[in-house]
């Protein structure tokens, strides 16, 4: 079974390779802590639950364990209204408080309802704090639906970009789109439910690949390979089959996942991460079938990392979840994993995370060798020293777990080098043109009116739901 | 000896550009000597976004445009379109100057002036002032002068659009090494050719649904009343059957040409289509409903926005003329009975005269047909003939750019 699997950087059959790994799972806000409250852990219970919020009360009545009030000084223990300012406020307040939570962890997923003024303020703020410490930062972050109302898709999206800033990955679930999924008659608490389940799914696979005992376990410092460009769109879909031809039904399954299809998504990724979680009868033969439809589809099999799972509870059945990062969109700083923990010169690093001209990308752009760009340690010589910008962020080289570097213009998506290598339209093999994944409208203004920004399609905002 | 000019009219649309080449001669006729056409790229939404990939497209579709024609274009009357238009009603009112009471040439001219001469932002420039009611005393007149009254008002349509856009697609054209003679928005060139006078009298609405855009223009009392764009047309379309399907850009747009259709019917609660249709590996089949449900969803939205837009007079009593409906997407199957059902009024396809040739005749081709047409009568304003030529608001913006 080496032969397949020697291309995915996975570990193979190991048990306790997650050990010692702290993971936590924080919620920001009521929709957040709602969700983390909602998760539903199996094995991969090993990481911490947690969560932030403005409003005391809400806070009370959830069940997470470590609970964290924000801003009793600026909105005296309630919410604040749907002000993000406040949200922001709030959490800069307590930011040491917030400090001690992400403290020591090596991974936290940040779980927010952005369009709320305490997740859409505050949820910047944690994920800052956390990657401070050099954690690697996972935000799951819904965006309001449609209907309600203009103003809160704004507050959404400013807050969705703050976060791509500080986070290692943002995976953005509109709520419009999950409502599609919903059963024919579902409400808006249904597609919250819906949220949360794809949350938890997600969630559920990393902690899953790492923690839990499997076909193919993947340790923390590949899967850190998976996150190494940050800021960029990703992709995230989940598929599952059941009964005869399980594996077939899951890639079908996946490949109908409406996120796959949203301009807020990559259709190609540049680095994947695959999990499948199978059954006791799951085969290595399945997740062979598995890891060559999805990279065939979604990526490149050098840059994929795979883990499979086994759920004694499980027959037949399998789930496969795909989440993937691109340089496409982002790309500002890469995260290196340092070989060894000796003093050594840094690397240059970017305050802010200065864009790279997108306009360099153009087909006239040098080709590279695309395993290079995916190990970003290899390219230690290419960084060219910009000694203005050096130690903006104090902790980063002092823990020594990760340091991050201004990227050279070497580093550019590959998604859209290999589209200018030959404009053929064989498109479901060849990776799609940028502008493609980047969703049609996605370099045009925003086609606002009353609010309602109509280059988003009609029946996603109007709640109509369509079956296929 | 007869004297002709060589005219070019240029849509540089989102999905294709078209150039016509017309020869104008003595001023009076003018027939259709030559015809280019290249896909365009580099537009969405009816903008230029890049400006080298619209030139290019452009330039590729005047030149095949000349080569047909055999001959070299003078001048070019330019579509406009997108988001960036905004119009208003404005008035110029004079009182009467002479003592019995007559209006005279210099009392319209002025009344002209002041109903044009509201100032725009920095970054906005006119396009035009359409003249619309003219009231001597409060009462509607055609042609005021001479008749006796003491107050008189002329009223304008002014169409203003960003700058920067104005100027690049002028210079698109410049860039060719051809002058602009005049640029017309495209839903006043469109409803040129599929209104007739009857119509416009009457109350009639165009809505010409393109690919990155639609553009409408009210008709009132044989006037043009108002004028707007909303940045949807079949691209959005496309995008909503390709995310809402689940299936390619292409596919989405075969499909939307083949079986797309606007109203949901009892059969199409259980048909299927294939996807690609091949009946290959990787086709699957798809609920007709799926499809019908998201473009009647778009398309109703569409039509919903017009009506918002145009406000409390869009009422069917104020629409004897009917809603036309012309451009690439208005050729889906049901939009009609949509249009009508939304509008609350009758609604039919617009066709192009007659006297073009049947392969002109494609709703996708009024605009550019509309713009010849304005070459010819040189009258976009619709001014009075009063000695001054008021003709050429674009000859400032052309002017103001090159400076
Ligand atoms: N998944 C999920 N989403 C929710 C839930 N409740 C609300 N939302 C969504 O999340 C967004 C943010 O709402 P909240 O989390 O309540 O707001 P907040 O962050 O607490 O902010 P304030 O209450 O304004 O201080 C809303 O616009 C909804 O779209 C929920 O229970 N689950
Ligand atoms: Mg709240």
């Amino acid at each position: 079974m080496d032969i397949s699997l020697k291309t995915t950087d996975g570990e193979i059959g190991e048990t306790g390779v997650g050990d010692g790994l702290r993971v936590k799972i924080i919620g920001v806000g009521g929709a957040g802590t709602n969700t983390v409250d909602r998760l539903q852990f199996g094995e991969q219970g090993q990481a911490r639950l947690a969560a932030i919020n403005t409003d005391a009360q809400a806070l009370a009545s959830s069940p997470i364990p470590e609970k964290l009030m924000i801003g009793r000084s600026v909105t005296r223990g309630l919410s604040t209204g749907g002000e993000a300012e406040l949200g922001r406020k709030a959490a800069e307040n307590d930011v040491s408080s917030i400090l001690n939570m992400v403290s020591g962890m090596d991974l936290v997923f940040i779980l927010v309802g952005l369009g709320g003024g305490t997740g859409s303020g505050a949820a910047p703020v944690v994920a800052r704090q956390a990657r401070d410490q050099g954690a690697l930062v996972v935000a799951f972050a819904t965006l309001p639906f449609s209907l309600e109302g203009g103003r809160r898709l704004e507050i959404a999206e400013a807050a969705l970009g703050e976060l791509r800033l500080v986070c290692d990955a943002v995976i953005p679930l509109p709520n419009d789109l999950l409502l599609q999924q919903a059963e024919e008659n579902a409400t808006v608490l249904d597609a919250f439910t819906q949220a949360d389940d794809w949350i938890g799914r997600g969630v559920g696979s990393i902690c899953a690949m790492l923690f839990q005992t499997g076909l193919i376990n993947v340790d923390f410092a590949t899967l850190k390979k998976a996150f190494c460009v940050q800021g960029g769109k990703t992709l995230f879909g989940l598929g599952r089959g059941e009964g005869g031809d399980f594996v077939e039904k899951a890639l079908q399954d996946l490949a109908l996942c409406p996120l796959l299809h949203t301009p807020e998504y990559a259709r190609k990724a540049d680095r994947l991460l695959v999990n499948i979680i199978g059954g006791t009868d799951l085969g290595i033969g399945h997740v062979n079938r598995v890891m060559a439809a999805v990279t065939e589809r979604f990526g490149s099999k050098a840059d994929t990392v795979l883990g499979a799972v086994i759920d004694d509870n499980l027959q037949s059945t399998v789930e496969i979840c795909v989440i993937g990062t691109t340089d496409v969109g982002g790309g500002r700083y890469v995260r290196q994993p340092v070989k060894s923990y000796a003093a050594k010169p840094k690397p240059p690093e970017s305050p802010q995370g200065r864009p790279i001209d997108k306009a360099q990308g153009g087909p006239a752009a040098p080709k590279l060798d695309l395993e290079e760009t995916s190990a970003p340690d290899n390219r230690e010589s290419d960084y060219e020293p910009l000694p203005e910008l050096d130690s903006v962020r104090p902790h980063d080289g002092a823990q020594g777990r990760s340091t991050e570097t201004r990227m050279p213009q070497v580093h550019q998506s590959k998604l859209k080098k290999t589209e200018a290598n030959d404009g053929t339209d064989q498109e479901e093999f060849l990776f799609v043109s940028e502008e493609e994944q980047r969703g049609y409208f996605d370099k045009t203004d925003r086609n606002l009116f009353d609010g309602e920004d109509l280059d988003v399609p009609t029946y996603l905002r109007r709640g109509i739901r369509v079956t296929l | 000896m007869s004297q002709s000019k060589i005219v070019a009219a240029v849509e540089i649309g989102t999905s294709k550009t078209v150039v016509l080449v017309g020869e104008i001669v003595n001023g009076r006729s003018l027939s259709v000597i030559g015809m280019g056409q290249s896909s365009s790229s580099g537009v969405k939404k009816g903008e230029i976004l890049d400006f080298k990939a619209a030139s290019n497209s452009t330039h590729a579709a005047i030149m095949g445009a000349e080569k047909s024609a055999g001959v070299n274009i003078d001048a070019v009357y330019l579509a406009q379109t997108g988001r960036h238009l905004e119009g208003f009603n404005n008035k110029g009112s004079v009182t009467v100057s002479a003592a019995d009471g007559h209006v005279s040439g210099s009392d319209i001219e002025r009344a002209q002036r002041e109903g044009k001469s509201k100032e725009l932002p920095q970054d906005r420039v006119y396009i035009h002032h359409i003249k619309n009611e003219v009231l001597l005393d409060g009462r509607k007149v055609d042609e005021p002068y001479h008749m006796k009254g003491e107050r008189l008002d002329i009223g304008y349509w002014s169409i203003h659009g960003d700058e920067r856009r104005v100027r690049d697609h002028i210079h698109v054209i410049n860039g060719f090494g051809l002058p602009v003679e005049d640029m017309i928005v495209s839903s006043i060139a469109s409803g040129s050719m599929v209104v007739g006078d009857e119509e416009k009298k009457a109350g009639a609405l165009v809505l010409d649904i393109g690919c990155g855009a639609t553009d409408w223009v009210l008709y009132q009392d044989g006037y043009i009343a108002r004028t707007g764009v909303v940045a949807v047309g079949g691209d959005h379309l496309t995008n909503d059957l390709a995310l809402g399907l689940r299936v390619n850009r292409r596919n989405a747009d075969k499909l939307k040409l083949q079986c797309g259709k606007a109203i949901l019917e009892k059969d199409d609660l259980t048909e299927k289509v294939w996807m690609v249709g091949d009946h290959m590996i990787g086709d699957r089949h798809i609920p007709k409903k799926a499809m019908v449900q998201i473009i009647e969803a778009r398309l109703d939205e569409l039509f919903r926005i017009v009506k918002k837009q145009i406000g409390p007079r869009c009422t069917a009593q104020n629409l004897p003329g009917g809603i036309i409906l012309t451009g690439g997407t208005s050729q889906i199957e049901g939009i009609c009975e949509l249009a009508a059902k939304v509008f609350g009024a009758e609604a039919r396809l617009g066709v192009n005269p007659r006297i073009v040739s049947e392969d002109l005749r494609g709703p996708e081709f009024s605009t550019v047909l509309g713009l010849l047409h304005y070459a010819l009568t040189g009258q976009h304003a619709e001014e009075f003939n009063t000695g001054a030529h008021e003709r050429g608001i674009l000859r400032k913006v052309v002017k103001l750019i090159a400076g």
